[in-house]
């Protein structure tokens, strides 16, 4: 008899802890997000990106251009290797530049200029741009990974996601201007989650009401959506894109500056992230989406509400797409009609990408946000080695196929030695 | 037989699967015109043994030979053409075709560009229609019951050449009754005596005691790999043949002289399970399951029970006789059965599945087919006995009690001596087919299941499980449990029920108690009225 092999214990030999870090699902792609920085860091720090600033300075001042015995020269009788201070003269004051970070004066227009040179990789704000950049599409792909457990698709999240921003924006453009955040953060919220949540709820009852595949209801919902966001516009302002916002709505919170980067949509991304672990994890309702995904037919027989949670899920995640939509309104400050135009390819991808299985059952939340973090890592590497933005694409669909494979192999090496 | 030489010889063969030795130099000849079984428990290699024959498997070492020439070792393309055929014990055919198609699969006939659909369908009913001629064969495979998709697997090494003698010389049958009901099985067996009298080989896997002693003339025993014994079966008894399966000697089958008219082998198992000298449960209280009048469009007509606490009711029938769609209509998964199902004077019929389990009603219900409608292979051994009431067990929320769900499952694991690595890493895929079953029924052994449906508890699973589960089911009943008990084996029911109720055509046909319990009377009421179609 098979069983008659006793099984190794797993409680007495515990492997050792980078070994079990390393069976993770997520470490894999925090590898790769450390990997591809480490590279972009080597890369930026052997080419760093000068930037020029002009030095402030009073009025009626005068440039001093001093060698290293002190003595001062005339400007242009002086080897400019040779200056070892840059003296800022005022009648009454003077201060002194030292000439290793002073790298240029010009003369023609009498401008000192502070010149820094800056990895254009490893910086405050590049990555805070990186990984804001990912939290719109990341917050989303958090409700994906629900619905590709359970072996569904939402192909309609990009279009969702636009209507909701420009419905929000409508609000939004009429409340006043002086309207504390207080106010318009929970309205703008109310407004885009509101619709969010009625174009998820639509889908998840269209596909288990109607029995038809979420693939069918979600492509005609994502066409639906979208023309929906261009002609509510056009038919009520005549534009295709609408702006004004409360300053509270947008420097106020959600572009709110802290230590000189924005960070908010971020920080919303890494609640959505550990709120949705916790739910697929440590809730009932989260096991539930799992054993669904898992075999939907023994989960009927097991009593689970198959139908219940199914629509659960799709409603929460055209919710999280109004949070997005919020988030981008409140960061760009204005709400074009082609907001979040092919976000469905991103979303899933980075749900595929941190490895979820489109056969469902199998997928995690904290992956799906590493997946668009790593995303959006790609983009900026081509944006800093200055390739073309078409070739994006390219490089993103040769990115997930990779992912996939990659994890697949993984998966049957795994199966194999069981 | 014993005059002619052996047309198919094994030789030395082993064969390793990861860590598991699933064969160990095992040497077999097989005859022309022999059924020849192929017996031993879970695990003991003879369904590897016959994909070997067959090709399906490489061996390690060890050669086969047909009629003296070597085949190639893991080859089904040279077995094949060496006229050797499997039907698997899975069953691995596409349900969206039609059986017709299913059956031509390897040779679809055309016409020019297109597919001769006329041909096809000849060619395939001239198969089928020699086990069973009410199968259409242009109907899509997944229409048809379990049985009768069994059946044209079964009919698709049945190709004649030209001339009408058979192309296969040799037929590995893999447990091929294990989802057919007694009437098909009967038949099948018929139908492999007659291919073996024409002069075929015939290899026939199988669990089923009685089946060895109905159709085969020598019977070969495996035990974990390795050869025990090939016996001629007429000169071999039952207990010497467990005996050499499980090597030990289960004690004393034979029942004394207590007038009953059941088979040696029911009241071996009764023995076995210690329900020998059980006495059906009174019926003098309340009953706690009363189902009237329970109707399906289709399926259940008029379908009238009631179940004692502490009882095990029996449905036997045959296949398509209607016992699942019962138990589908009376958990709520039928949702346009009418009627009335109350437990203990509660109406759940039309509640949905939830109300049907839930606390104060406390249905279970452990589906016919494990893997297909019970188990998460993707979840760990707790999440999946804990399903059904994870719920229950959590917090606010909805957020889970985990250290209350892994006391639940230790609890039910020790009880049902669940061999498992680890409780949430190990997944069912891990399992045997044993522990798979007494997970599901571990699944539903809460404080609040008062009433449990059963449906083909032991189906493909080897004889020691077996008899655990027959002692846990008659345990549960014993502390209380209400229990309908759908079985095809008819020794199980025979031996676990206090009644049996006779299904057939959606209906009840009749009920048998105490000494009318006979494997006969089960198939003289299944048989009733209107005649089935395979009888």
């Amino acid at each position: 008899m098979t069983t008659a092999n006793p099984a190794p214990k797993k409680s007495s030999t515990k492997p050792p802890f980078l070994k079990r870090l390393l069976a993770h699902q997520e470490s894999g792609l925090v590898l790769v997000i450390i990997l591809i920085s480490l590279g972009l860091t080597l890369f930026g720090t052997l080419n760093p990106v000068e930037t020029k600033n002009a030095i402030e300075r009073p009025a009626g001042s005068q440039v001093l251009l001093l060698d290293a015995q002190g003595v001062t020269h005339a400007n242009g009788t002086i080897a400019r290797t040779k200056i070892a201070t840059y003296r800022v003269k005022s009648p009454d004051s003077h201060t002194d530049y030292p000439a290793n970070q002073i790298k240029n004066y010009d003369s023609t227009t009498d401008t000192l200029y502070k010149i820094t040179k800056l990895n254009p990789f490893l910086n405050k704000s590049n990555l805070v741009l990186v990984t804001k950049d990912a939290s719109f599409f990341a917050i989303i792909a958090v409700g994906m990974t629900g619905v590709i457990i359970l072996a569904g698709i939402d192909l309609s999240v990009g279009s969702i996601y636009g209507l909701c921003a420009i419905v929000g924006a409508m609000i939004l453009t009429n409340l006043p201007p002086d309207t504390g955040w207080i106010v318009a953060v929970p309205i703008a919220l109310l407004v885009c989650m509101t619709v969010g949540t009625l174009c998820g709820f639509a889908n998840g009852a269209m596909s288990e009401g109607l029995g038809v595949h979420p693939f069918v209801i979600t492509l005609g919902m994502m066409a639906i959506l979208r023309g929906l966001t261009v002609v509510i516009p056009q038919e009520l302002f005549g534009t295709q894109s609408i702006g004004g916002f409360p300053t509270s709505f947008t420097t106020g919170f959600f572009k709110a500056e802290f230590f000189g980067v924005y960070p908010v949509p971020v920080i919303i991304m890494i609640l959505c992230g550990i709120v949705g672990w916790f739910v697929l994890a440590k809730t009932v309702f989260g096991r539930r989406i799992f054993a669904i995904g898992g075999n939907e037919t023994a989960a009927k027989y097991a009593g689970i509400p198959v139908k219940k949670t199914k629509i659960l899920v799709y409603t929460i995640t055209g919710a999280l797409c109004g949070l997005s939509a919020c988030a981008y309104l409140g960061y760009y400050g204005a709400a074009e009609t082609n907001a979040g135009n092919a976000y469905e390819l991103q979303v899933i991808a980075a749900t595929v990408i941190g490895g979820a299985s489109l056969m469902g059952g199998r997928g995690t939340v904290i992956g799906a946000v590493l997946g668009a973090i790593i995303i959006q890592l790609i983009n900026n590497t081509l944006i800093i080695f200055e390739v073309d933005t078409s070739y994006n694409q390219i490089v993103m669909g040769a990115a997930i196929i990779i992912a996939v494979v990659i994890d697949q192999t993984k998966q049957r090496i795994q199966a194999r030695r069981a | 037989m014993s005059d002619t030489k052996p047309n198919l010889i094994a030789t030395g063969i082993s064969k390793r699967f990861g860590n598991t030795q699933a064969l160990k130099d095992v040497t077999v000849s097989f005859f022309p015109g022999e059924v020849h079984a192929l017996m031993g428990e879970n695990g003991a290699g003879k369904s590897t043994l016959g994909k070997v024959l067959a090709g399906l498997h490489a061996q390690n070492t060890g050669t086969v030979t047909l009629n003296s020439r070597k085949l190639i070792p893991g080859s089904l393309d040279d077995a094949f053409h060496a006229g050797i055929r499997i039907v698997h014990q899975e069953l691995a055919q596409c349900p969206n075709l039609s059986v017709a198609e299913n059956l031509c699969l390897h040779d679809i006939p055309t016409k020019g560009l297109t597919v001769d659909f006329a041909e096809m369908e000849r060619r395939a009913a001239a198969l089928v229609h020699q086990l069973d001629p009410d199968i259409d064969v242009t109907k899509p495979l997944g229409l048809l019951s379990p049985g009768r998709r069994q059946i044209c697997q079964i009919a698709a090494s049945l190709d004649k050449n030209p001339d009408g003698s058979m192309i296969a010389k040799i037929i590995v049958l893999d447990e091929p009754t294990s989802s057919l009901s007694i009437s098909e099985a009967s038949i099948l067996m018929d139908i492999a005596r007659d291919l073996a009298s024409k002069g075929l080989t015939i290899i026939y896997v199988s669990h089923r005691m009685s089946e060895i002693f109905t159709c085969c003339d020598r019977v070969t025993i495996l035990r974990d790999g390795k050869f025990v014994a090939t016996n001629i079966v007429s000169e071999i008894d039952e207990p010497t043949l467990v005996e050499q399966m499980i090597g030990r000697r289960i004690e004393a089958l034979q029942n004394k002289s207590n007038g009953s008219n059941q088979s040696i082998e029911t009241q071996a198992l009764k023995a076995q399970i210690g329900t020998d000298h059980h006495t059906p449960v009174s019926h003098s209280g309340n009953p706690r399951l009363v189902i009237k009048k329970l109707y399906s469009p289709g399926k259940l007509d008029n379908c009238s029970l009631n179940l004692y606490p502490g009882e095990v009711l029996g449905i036997g029938g045959l296949v398509g006789a209607g016992r699942s769609e019962l138990f589908d209509a009376i958990f709520n998964i039928d949702t346009r059965a009418k009627g009335s199902v109350k437990i203990d004077g509660d109406e759940i019929l039309g509640k949905g599945i939830r109300a049907a389990i839930d606390a104060g009603v406390g249905l279970g219900y452990v589906p016919e087919d494990r893997r297909i409608q019970g188990l998460f292979f993707n979840l760990g051994i707790d999440e999946n006995i804990i399903a059904p009431i994870m719920n229950r067990m959590a917090g606010p929320l909805g957020i889970r009690n985990r250290a209350a769900e892994l006391e639940t499952v230790r609890k039910r694991i020790g009880r049902f001596q669940i061999k498992t690595a680890s409780l949430s890493q190990t997944t069912p895929g891990e399992l045997s087919g044993g522990n798979q079953q007494k997970l599901l029924i571990a699944r539903w052994m809460t404080q609040d299941t008062k009433v449990l449906l059963l449906d083909e508890p032991t189906r493909g699973i080897d004889v020691g499980t077996k008899a655990e589960i027959y002692k846990l089911i008659r345990q549960a009943a014993d502390d209380g449990l209400a229990i309908l008990l759908v079985s095809s084996e008819m020794p199980e029911l025979l031996a676990l029920s206090d009644r049996i109720l006779v299904m057939g055509d959606g209906q009840i046909k009749g009920e048998l108690t105490e000494n009318q319990m006979t494997q006969t009377n089960i198939l003289t009421l299944a048989t009733k009225e209107k005649a089935h179609a395979l009888v």
